[in-house]
């Protein structure tokens, strides 16, 4: 009974998270470097959300060493990542709560 | 239509119309020139005083940019904006769209570098890594306005040495320019003056002396033949009175007094008997008594040009009306007309509106003096080719 209950739970869980927690986050978490850190490296280079969503959907479907923006201390320990499973759509619903997450318009004082 | 324009005709109004004229027109050019001038110097000194400033405006941007940086590394525990009390300051990301502001930065334009608008200065910087997202770093100080004030003093200053330098030219050039136009008007009224002086005396002689033929036992042909004479004696008689008159105007003393019009029309009408004649010419005159306090020679002068007129520019064999009544004296030929658009200009002096016509064309010029002198009013009506009439109007 107790198993069956923990298997719902957890089902229940799976099914609560959004895509990008399900398909970044649940990864990303496992890495020493926090999901964050990207973030403020995309926005250090590409600056407008426009264009960093860009950068990053073209990364995350296409990932090369030529694209990235990390360093290559980054790349060198823990490489590549592999091309993203998720369509265009899910791709796109997925950095928007990314965006939304920690952009930095309103959050300033 | 009433005629009120050009009365004045004499040198002195032409002359300082000429004089207005060139003075509103030269004077329209000194100021462009000048507003011209003052606006590159203000815009030189605006750009000077904004490069006065730029050293210390980058010196801001750079703090600010550094304070981002340590704000973009910290930003997952530190959220507070970098602010700073010597300028004012925005961020904008490469959207042109505003993340953070510390002052009222709308209608920046982020494309310029450095410049002055609304009483403030600002100074648009790209950091090399866009920190927080920030592309645009816009620095903002008041404007002290210490540079306006001596840029206005400056102007003020050389605009008006220059007004006065420009138009001390201006007067030199004009007085260049009037130069010849006076000496051209001296000599034409002192020719006049001369040629009317020698001209008196044998006139007078001749209309005097045809006067005195008895006319009763001569030739009919003969008769027509003295009275073309006539006519043309009393032509330029006529001329000669109205040159008098125009040249020695300023020294003519009136004597005004009571004249009975009707006695002197009838007198003048006579006068004019044998030019009437010559040209076939039929009058009708409807005269009332009428009392009018003017100087006689100015009434003669007055009557005779408007009837010498009538004459002048009847045709052969047409009609003259003169009517008098108790305030008004209406003269009405049957002649060539004048022109609509010309009406407004025969009064003035050497117009004439035939040249086909001899004459001076200063009857009219001497009627409008006249007229003016006693404040009558006068008004010319006319159809081309089907006549004039001419209103003479008085208050009793």
């Amino acid at each position: 009974m107790a198993k069956l209950i923990l298997i719902l739970f957890l089902v229940i869980n799976l099914f609560s998270q959004n895509i990008y927690e399900q398909n970044c986050v649940s990864c990303h978490k496992d890495i020493e470097v926090s999901i964050d850190k990207y973030f403020y490296r995309y926005l250090l280079v590409y600056s407008s959300e426009k264009a960093v969503k860009e950068a990053m959907k073209e990364y995350l479907q296409n990932p090369t060493k030529e694209k990235t923006v990390m360093p290559e201390s980054f790349i060198a320990r823990f490489g590549i990542k592999d091309k993203t499973q998720l369509n265009d759509e899910e791709l796109n619903e997925a950095l928007d709560i990314y965006w939304q997450k920690y952009k930095v318009f309103g959050k300033l004082q | 239509m009433l005629v009120s324009k050009n009365w004045d005709i004499d040198l002195i109004a032409s002359q300082n119309r000429t004089v207005l004229n060139f003075l509103a027109l030269y004077s329209f050019l000194c100021i462009v020139i000048i507003a011209t001038v003052s606006i590159l110097y203000y815009n030189f000194q605006k750009d000077l005083m904004l490069q006065q400033n730029r050293a210390t405006l980058q010196e801001y941007s750079d703090h600010l940019i550094n304070a981002l940086r340590n704000l973009h590394i910290n930003f997952d525990k530190e959220r507070t904006y970098p602010r700073f009390e010597q300028f004012e300051s925005a961020i904008y990301d490469s959207a042109y769209k505003e993340i953070f502001t510390t002052f009222d930065s709308s209608n920046i334009d982020l494309n310029k570098v450095l410049y002055h608008s609304n009483e403030r200065i600002y100074f648009i910087n790209q950091p090399e890594s866009y920190y927080l997202g920030s592309k645009y770093i816009v620095v903002s100080v008041k404007d002290s306005k210490k540079w306006l004030s001596s840029v206005y003093r400056n102007i003020a200053f050389f605009s008006a040495t220059a007004l006065i330098f420009l138009l001390g030219v201006g007067y030199f050039l004009l007085a260049l320019l009037l130069k010849p136009m006076k000496n051209a008007l001296f000599l034409l009224d002192r020719f006049i003056k001369d040629t009317t002086h020698e001209l008196n005396t044998p006139v007078s002689a001749i209309l005097s002396n045809i006067e005195m033929i008895d006319k009763t036992n001569l030739d009919p042909k003969l008769i027509k033949k003295i009275n073309r004479i006539d006519t043309g004696a009393k032509t330029i008689s006529n001329i000669y009175q109205d040159l008098t008159y125009l040249t020695l105007n300023h020294q003519i003393i009136s004597k005004d007094e009571w004249i009975d019009l009707q006695a002197l029309l009838n007198e003048r009408i006579e006068y004019f008997k044998t030019m009437i004649e010559v040209k076939n010419i039929t009058v009708h005159s409807k005269l009332q008594k009428t009392l009018i306090f003017i100087d006689r020679s100015k009434c003669i002068k007055l009557i005779d040009n408007i009837f010498s007129n009538a004459i002048k520019y009847n045709k052969n064999g047409g009609t003259i009306e003169v009517i008098l009544e108790k305030n008004s004296l209406q003269i009405i030929d049957s002649g060539i007309g004048i022109k609509k658009d010309k009406i407004d200009k025969i009064f003035g002096r050497y117009k004439r509106f035939d040249s086909s016509v001899g004459g001076f064309g200063i009857g009219l010029s001497i009627v409008a003096m006249i007229v003016k002198e006693y404040d009558l009013q006068i008004q010319i009506d006319s159809k081309e080719k089907i006549g004039t009439k001419v209103t003479i109007s008085w208050q009793s």
